[in-house]
């Protein structure tokens, strides 16, 4: 039987000296090209469980296989060398704001270059015209000389997502994509991840706040409660009663049509 | 743990790993950190309450100085009994101060509760014995303890009808009152209003400069120009580097830390050394003559010490998301320093040096005055000579300067924002 292509086994995360447990021995596994959706209330541990992927924040106990790999005991240079191939998007967007959008989006290629070359910011012509051929992608081509602070919520999360795409990602981490966006630029943020995940081949690992998006876009879904897996399965199978076991009993759902 | 039945095993408990005896010991002394913050703001309070109205009522009542006018143990005794007994009775300044208040862990807090606190506080706190565990026993057996201020639904009170702002309204009094003692007398009093007409030389200079000295003039203004140029320069060049190890944010964990508590302790100590002493400090170190380069050093130090300060706190308000972004991408620690984090410093700093830059000229005159070169020690080498016609020209000349270089630097700071 072949191993799946992410394997999260026992993952735990403590914070501030052992008083708050993010994740508690969270289990599960993705193949490839899945579109995982991560549900659960703020605080729940979505961000810590994307984060602990990517190493963004050292896990505290429990190994996270990777292709094989068990990342979570990768030395810090060997570490960098996987990040390559996982993108990340941010609820935030994490932009440089004072930087063109084309900076921005080069910046995705840093972890392929030799350190002294992006020092002194060198990229190839190469790297160049992928820039501008992903900002082209996205619907950007025409921004890609203005500066990031001149564009709107849903124009930066495009400029997030082509720097993702520098980085010929094989997983992409989307930590609360639209959250901050309003309901019709959070679809067209959904399809262009939609988008990767079925002509790229990416896996997309989305944590969202709402169930009509995870629904609409994830192949499946799991749901997050004070760090542990509390739902594991297709998008059809969340019924009434789940979900108000996933966001407790006075929840209502909301719709983003 | 393969084997065995479920349930069978216990996992390890977590003071016996190295990590978890830190966070053990870190947690107690955080709540011991707590406690004896508030409790040192009262103690010292109180201590500073009780020097002055001392030193005020031997100064205007008995016309001696004096500063406790009782033994030494009865002023620590009656200084540490007050700020136990405040604290336990009532809500001192040092809770205030610090947004905390003592609070009924469990249950109501009743007048006994708060005596056995003001008990136990003595034994157990005080003693440090008790934070040995946690919660601290004093707070495990009264019932009470110190915790975070929470918003009430009731109407603040006054500050005049609270222990804690009367005591700091007290406090100011006492400490204007005192001080007045010590600073003004009436004879200092009379001087102001009957001399005045002694400074007639100055105020002719105004109307009447001495133009034959302004070719001079404007030569050492030049140099004192440069000083503060190159003093600022200098700095730049080793406030930047410093800056960094000097932010918080990104000096963590067992060797950061210490680097950074270092750096910034060092920073704060030169800072509060005045440019002037520096100057002397200088003028002794690098010759007997007086000399512009010892004003630069002297400007050189101050300049680092205020500059690293500057700028690690414009380090520690950065936005941390392009960090994470950039760190995510693969790329190494230095690529993500010059792509995450310059972007966003450059403009703060370079404001920050222009209004450095703007102090410095005002600063190398004073600096001159002690013989630092430049204007300022043609200044004080007039008033010296009793040439007050040439002093007050020179006078003219530094606000002008002052005026100039002032209205540039806030143009330039603007059009970086």
């Amino acid at each position: 039987m072949p191993t799946p292509y992410l394997v999260i086994d026992g993952l735990t995360k403590v914070y501030e000296r052992g008083q708050v447990h993010a994740l508690r021995g969270l289990s599960f596994s993705i193949e490839k090209g899945e579109f995982l959706v991560v549900i659960g209330l703020s605080g729940s541990g979505k961000s810590t469980l994307l984060r602990c992927i990517n190493r963004l924040i050292e896990p505290t106990e429990g190994k996270i296989w990777l292709d094989g790999t068990d990342v979570a005991r990768l030395s810090a240079k060997r570490m960098r060398r996987v990040r390559r191939r996982i993108g990340m998007i941010f609820q935030q967007f994490n932009l440089v704001d004072r930087a063109t959008t084309v900076r921005n989006v080069l910046t995705g290629r840093l972890g392929y270059m030799p350190g002294w070359r992006s020092l002194l910011g060198l990229f190839s012509s190469q790297d160049k015209r992928t820039a501008l051929a992903n900002l082209e992608r996205v619907g950007l081509r025409d921004k890609a000389y203005a500066r990031v602070d001149e564009l709107s919520g849903g124009q930066r999360q495009r400029v997030g997502i082509a720097r993702a795409l520098m980085q010929k990602p094989e997983i992409l981490l989307a930590d609360e994509p639209v959250s901050a966006l309003d309901p019709a630029t959070s679809h067209s943020i959904m399809q262009y991840l939609e988008q990767m995940n079925r002509q790229d081949g990416v896996t997309v690992i989305a944590s969202l706040h709402f169930l009509s998006l995870a629904r609409r876009y994830g192949t499946r879904i799991i749901a997050l409660k004070d760090g542990q897996l509390v739902f594991d399965g297709p998008p059809k199978t969340i019924d009434n009663a789940k979900f108000k076991e996933i966001y407790g009993e006075d929840a209502e759902e909301v719709e983003v049509r | 743990m393969t084997g065995y039945p479920e349930g069978y095993t216990s996992p390890r408990p977590e003071w016996t790993t190295g990590r978890g005896l830190y966070n053990a010991l870190a947690r107690r002394a955080d709540v011991a950190a707590k406690y004896f913050a508030v409790f040192l703001l009262d103690a010292g309070g109180l201590a500073a309450l009780w020097l002055l109205v001392t030193y005020a009522y031997a100064w205007y009542v008995l016309g001696i100085t004096a500063y406790i006018l009782v033994p030494w143990w009865v002023f620590a005794l009656g200084v540490v009994e007050g700020a136990i007994l405040w604290e336990s009775l009532g809500r001192s300044w040092g809770q205030k101060a610090l947004g905390r208040e003592l609070t009924p862990v469990s249950g109501e807090a009743t007048p006994i509760r708060r005596l056995l606190y003001f008990v136990l506080w003595h034994l157990f706190g005080l003693t440090g014995i008790g934070f040995v565990f946690v919660p601290p026993l004093h707070e495990r057996w009264s019932g009470l303890g110190l915790r975070r201020e929470r918003p009430s639904a009731q109407a603040p009170v006054p500050w005049y009808r609270t222990s804690a702002g009367l005591f700091v309204a007290v406090l100011l009094v006492v400490t204007m009152v005192s001080a007045l003692g010590v600073t003004l007398t009436w004879e200092s009093l009379r001087r102001l209003f009957t001399q005045a007409g002694q400074t007639a030389e100055f105020w002719r200079a105004l109307v009447r400069p001495d133009t034959t000295i302004l070719l001079d003039a404007m030569r050492d203004m030049i140099v004192t120009v440069f000083m503060a140029v190159l003093a600022t320069l200098f700095a730049v060049a080793v406030s930047v580097p410093l800056s960094f190890l000097a932010a918080r944010n990104l000096m963590r964990g067992p060797i950061g830390r210490p680097i950074y508590t270092l750096i910034r302790g060092a920073m704060s100590i030169a800072r509060s050394i005045e440019p002037i002493v520096w100057a002397i400090i200088f003028l002794v170190w690098v010759t007997a003559l007086r000399s512009p380069f010892a004003g630069i050093l002297a400007l050189w130090v101050h300049s680092i010490a205020d500059l690293v300060k500057l700028y690690a706190e414009r380090l520690e308000a950065i936005d941390q998301g392009p960090i994470e972004a950039i760190t995510a991408t693969g790329a190494g620690r230095l690529s993500v320093l010059r792509y995450a984090i310059v972007p966003q410093i450059v403009n703060p700093y370079i404001s920050f040096t222009l209004y450095r830059w703007d102090i410095n000229i005002r600063m190398a005159t004073v600096v001159g005055l002690v013989g630092g070169g430049g204007i300022g020690q043609r200044l004080i080498n007039y008033i010296w000579g009793v040439q007050y016609r040439q002093a007050g020209t020179v006078m003219i000349l530094i606000v002008i300067l002052v005026w100039a270089i002032d209205y540039l630097s806030a143009r330039l700071r603007a059009k970086l924002a």
